[in-house]
């Protein structure tokens, strides 16, 4: 296929239309085929266009009037309460829910416009190879007892589809190999002279049920977020864009690489529902910026006017303070002293300091308003007098004061020299700087060279953290193991050898301080702060790359190169940005697409422990002799569902022409309608006059188990 | 809400006594209701039809298989012991070996089943579907390749085990 990657739509459910009403029933007098599959059932008299419909019924009670409701076929899809009460009348590949059974005979022949006491028509149906016989008892007994047929003549579906397509000479003595691709099994049925061998055939048991179940697992995995994926989806999935490929293991190597991987792809697209984008019209948006600039300005507003009320009480203190340092004067004494305490100020110096701190406020408060903004005055160098002279010279309080001083001094000293040592720091980290920007400029390679080294050095420290991080998990590790031995030696009390100890060996454990690393290396939860260390110093060193290095970009960081996916992931499964909802709507199938129908040839790549159809073949042939084999071989028909995917043919023939004598010819042959010509080949059969029918007298004496034997029914328990 | 639903369902009726009932799809499509004069009505289920599952039935059919070889390996026997005595009956013996023979080939459902494989298995990716020459020794998982195995270290324990039983390993519990 060399279809580049194509989007395929998953298809909308439609609601089931109305059937066609019931068959004119006047006068037919025809046999009545039904090929009972799991899949479809199909029906219709002898010479007749068949019908055909999912074999499925829904018996339930609708909700909103209470009534009890019976579907058939396509018309259980139209309510969700129907699909979930879904019955057919197969599980697996074993005829078994005979409720389901009798609800879709009675449909088709409603359909068919039945309308006597009886059912006065032989009937022809299909029946699963070499079926249980439970399975045959109930279907007889519902035909001769429930409908009162005459005669049923059994049939197994895939030697009617082969006598269907080589049954035209009379008589019919065609050999052949079917391979019938059922639901729920494939079987290989040999045929000689016209007649299943049945003790030779085998049932391989998986089919299309099982290979879209399987895809459906598959897609799963891959997209553990997708939820709402059935398996009739699958099946449509497995139906479109699922093929064979001849030689498996060359196709896989050939799509082996990304660019082959991503265009032997196809999409699968959901329904979705896009995101409304938020366009907002250039309008709008001048519209949103003209109100926020109109809040910042109110605010703005509003902050000026406190601030201006504030200096505005500010000065009215100042002035009523500076009214109440000018009516010293006219005071008393008492009188002045009661009045400052009852202002709150204990002394004249109070109040001259609250004087001279509001005055500079309010000075402060007018430049700001004006928009003079005042540098830091540099502190001035206090000077302390008193330190130089001799304590004889000094009174009491003199001398205390001179204490203080020497405090006041010393703290004055610590802090100039750590404003010189951050002077001489940030002088320090300009030169290198400048030293590293020189080396830049003159050397440039060999600048980037050392950063890439540096980085690619921590990346590797980070990485064998993590390793050893995994290694310790595991008890058995040569890290954990290592750990362990150190943890020993540490709590063991003879750590030095008992030899080195008798000659006058000592612990000397410690002196070297690298010793102490120990306890850090055996200890696991330790807060590695050297990570956090590492990654800091890696963004540094990330930065200046980044910024001066125009090879390295943001693809060459550790954050990138960690969570970078490789090329191939990333064409097995193709990420989608977030928010892309179209994007996270489509399922990616790659090598899933040839996956899927390889397990028909090797069902244990999907968990089955069973020979696949290439190994059943050959083991089937194995058991006739060379004529025999070459009479088979020459026509090996395919039917059923399944063997219209593509490719199957030429997979079939690679698989079986290195077991073949290379001169036996191997000739295959497709149904000319897979599905439909099992109920054709019953046709021709029902025209054609043949007998093989077991009567209702046979049933009466024989049982419902028995069947009679012929050429193109089951073998087992018959008469 | 129940005082909703009360008030609907009593609604519900009267409504449709007063205009016409326009049906739903699913009952135009619904046939419960059509006559089906071709069914016996004297028919009484077999009691067999919903209490035997799949396992039943199939182990049913196994036990019967074993009781017929047994069988016939009974009659063969017979019929050899008889040989010598009755030399008369010769065609009547012959009949009887070969349908002896015959019956021995006799295909039952599990008597046709396919056997295991025994051609060499390929081995593939289990997470890309490639070939795989690698296999993880931790979780026992298939992989293509180095890039491959990031995401195979990378996965939960829970999904390495989904993607094992993709493949058919159910690892089997500690």
């Amino acid at each position: 296929m060399d279809i580049d990657p194509y989007i395929l739509d998953i298809p909308r459910p439609v609601l089931p239309s109305l059937p066609p009403p019931p068959l004119d029933y006047e006068g037919v007098s025809g046999d009545i085929i039904i090929d009972n599959g799991a899949t479809s059932f199909r029906w219709g008299f002898t010479g007749q266009e068949p019908s055909a419909a999912p074999n499925v019924i829904a018996k339930y009670k609708d909700r909103r009037n209470n009534k009890p409701l019976l579907l058939f076929g396509d018309a259980v899809d139209c309510e969700t309460g129907a699909r979930g009460q879904a019955r057919t009348p197969w599980e697996g590949d074993v005829l078994l829910n005979f409720d389901a059974l009798e609800n879709t005979l009675d449909y088709a022949f409603l359909q068919m416009g039945i309308n006597t006491p009886s059912i006065d028509h032989r009937i022809f149906m299909t029946e699963r190879l070499a079926t249980p016989l439970h399975s045959r008892a109930l279907t007889s007994e519902l035909l001769f007892e429930l409908y009162s047929v005459p005669e049923v003549t059994y049939c197994v579906d895939g030697i009617m589809s082969f006598y269907k397509n080589n049954g035209s000479s009379k008589p019919f003595t065609s050999d052949g190999l079917v391979v019938s691709f059922n639901t729920a099994s494939t079987s290989v049925i040999p045929i000689l002279n016209g007649k299943g061998i049945l003790s030779n055939s085998k049932r391989i048991p998986w089919g299309a049920s099982q290979a879209s179940e399987f895809l459906l697992k598959l897609v799963q995995l891959k997209y553990p977020n997708f939820n709402r994926l059935t398996s009739l989806q699958t099946n449509w999935m497995l139906k479109n864009v699922c093929s064979f490929t001849p030689d498996y293991l060359a196709h896989l190597r050939s799509i082996s690489t990304p660019d082959a991987l991503r265009t032997s792809e196809c999409i699968i697209q959901f329904p979705f529902a896009p995101t409304p984008l938020e366009e907002k019209t250039e309008e709008e948006l001048a519209k949103t910026a003209e109100r926020r600039k109109e809040q910042g300005k109110k605010l703005q507003e509003i902050a000026a006017k406190n601030r201006a009320e504030q200096l505005q009480r500010k000065e009215n203190e100042l002035q009523r303070l500076s009214a109440l340092k000018e009516n010293k004067g006219s005071d008393t004494k008492r009188e002045w002293m009661s009045r400052l305490q009852s202002e709150g100020y204990d002394s004249d110096a109070a109040l001259e300091q609250a004087i001279k701190k509001l005055d500079a406020a309010v000075s402060r408060g007018r430049k700001k308003e004006q928009g003079i903004i005042e540098p830091d005055e540099p502190a001035e160098e206090p000077s302390f007098p008193l330190l130089d002279v001799p304590d004889a010279e000094l009174d009491e309080d003199g001398v205390k004061e001179k204490k203080k001083q020497k405090l006041l001094k010393a703290g004055y000293d610590a802090r100039v020299r750590a404003r010189k040592e951050k002077e001489r720091e940030r002088e320090e980290k300009e030169r290198e700087i400048k030293k590293e920007e020189d080396e830049r400029e003159n050397d440039f390679e060999a600048w980037s060279n050392r950063l890439r080294i540096e980085q690619e050095a921590l990346m590797t420290r980070i990485k064998d953290r993590t390793r050893r991080k995994a290694a310790l998990s595991d008890r058995k590790s040569a890290a954990a193991q290592a750990r362990m031995k150190s943890i020993a030696n540490l709590a063991s009390d003879d750590r030095v050898p008992k030899k080195k100890r008798k000659g006058g060996g000592e612990d000397m454990f410690g002196a070297d301080d690298a010793d102490w690393a120990i306890y850090r290396k055996i200890n696991i939860a330790a807060a590695s702060s050297d990570e956090e260390d590492d990654l800091n110093q890696l963004q540094v060193i990330e930065q200046k790359l980044l910024q001066h290095d125009p090879t390295f970009t943001i693809h060459h960081t550790h954050a990138a190169i960690s969570t970078q996916r490789s090329a191939l992931l990333t064409a097995f499964k193709p990420s989608y940005e977030e928010g892309d909802t179209r994007g996270k709507n489509r399922i990616h199938l790659t090598t899933e697409r040839w996956r899927v129908c390889e397990t028909w040839f090797s069902p244990s790549m999907a968990g089955v422990d069973s020979a696949g159809v290439g190994e059943v073949i050959q083991n089937v042939l194995a058991r006739f002799n060379e004529a025999e084999k070459g009479r088979l071989v020459n026509n090996i028909f395919l039917t059923g569902g399944p063997s219209q995917l593509p490719g199957l043919p030429d997979r079939l023939f690679s698989a079986l022409r290195p077991v073949l004598p290379p001169e036996m010819p191997i000739t295959l042959h497709k149904a000319e309608n897979a599905t439909m010509d099992a109920w054709n080949g019953m046709n021709q059969l029902s025209l054609s006059g043949e007998k093989h029918g077991y009567t209702r007298q046979d049933y009466d004496e024989h049982g419902p188990e028995r069947i009679r034997r012929w050429w193109g029914g089951n073998w087992n328990n018959t008469i | 809400m129940p005082p909703k639903n009360n008030f609907k369902k009593k609604t519900a009726p009267s409504d449709g006594s007063m205009t016409p009932h326009i049906p739903t799809l699913a009952e135009q499509l619904s046939y419960l209701h059509l006559p089906k004069p071709f069914k016996n009505p004297h028919y009484t289920k077999n009691v067999n039809r919903r209490v035997k599952n799949l396992k039943t039935v199939l182990g049913q059919e196994r036990e019967r298989e074993k009781a017929e070889r047994e069988r016939r390996r009974q009659v063969k026997s017979e019929a050899g012991e008889q040989a010598p005595q009755d030399t008369m009956n010769v065609d009547g013996e012959t009949n009887r070996a070969k349908a002896v023979e015959e019956d021995e080939e006799t295909p039952t459902y599990t008597s046709i089943e396919a056997p295991p494989s025994i051609w060499p298995q390929k081995r593939y990716c289990d997470i890309t579907g490639l070939e795989a020459p690698y296999t993880d020794p931790a979780t026992g998982l298939r992989y293509h390749d180095k890039s491959v195995y990031e995401v195979v270290r990378n996965l939960s324990a829970s999904t390495a085990k989904e993607y094992l039983s993709a493949r058919g390993v159910n690892s089997i519990v500690k």
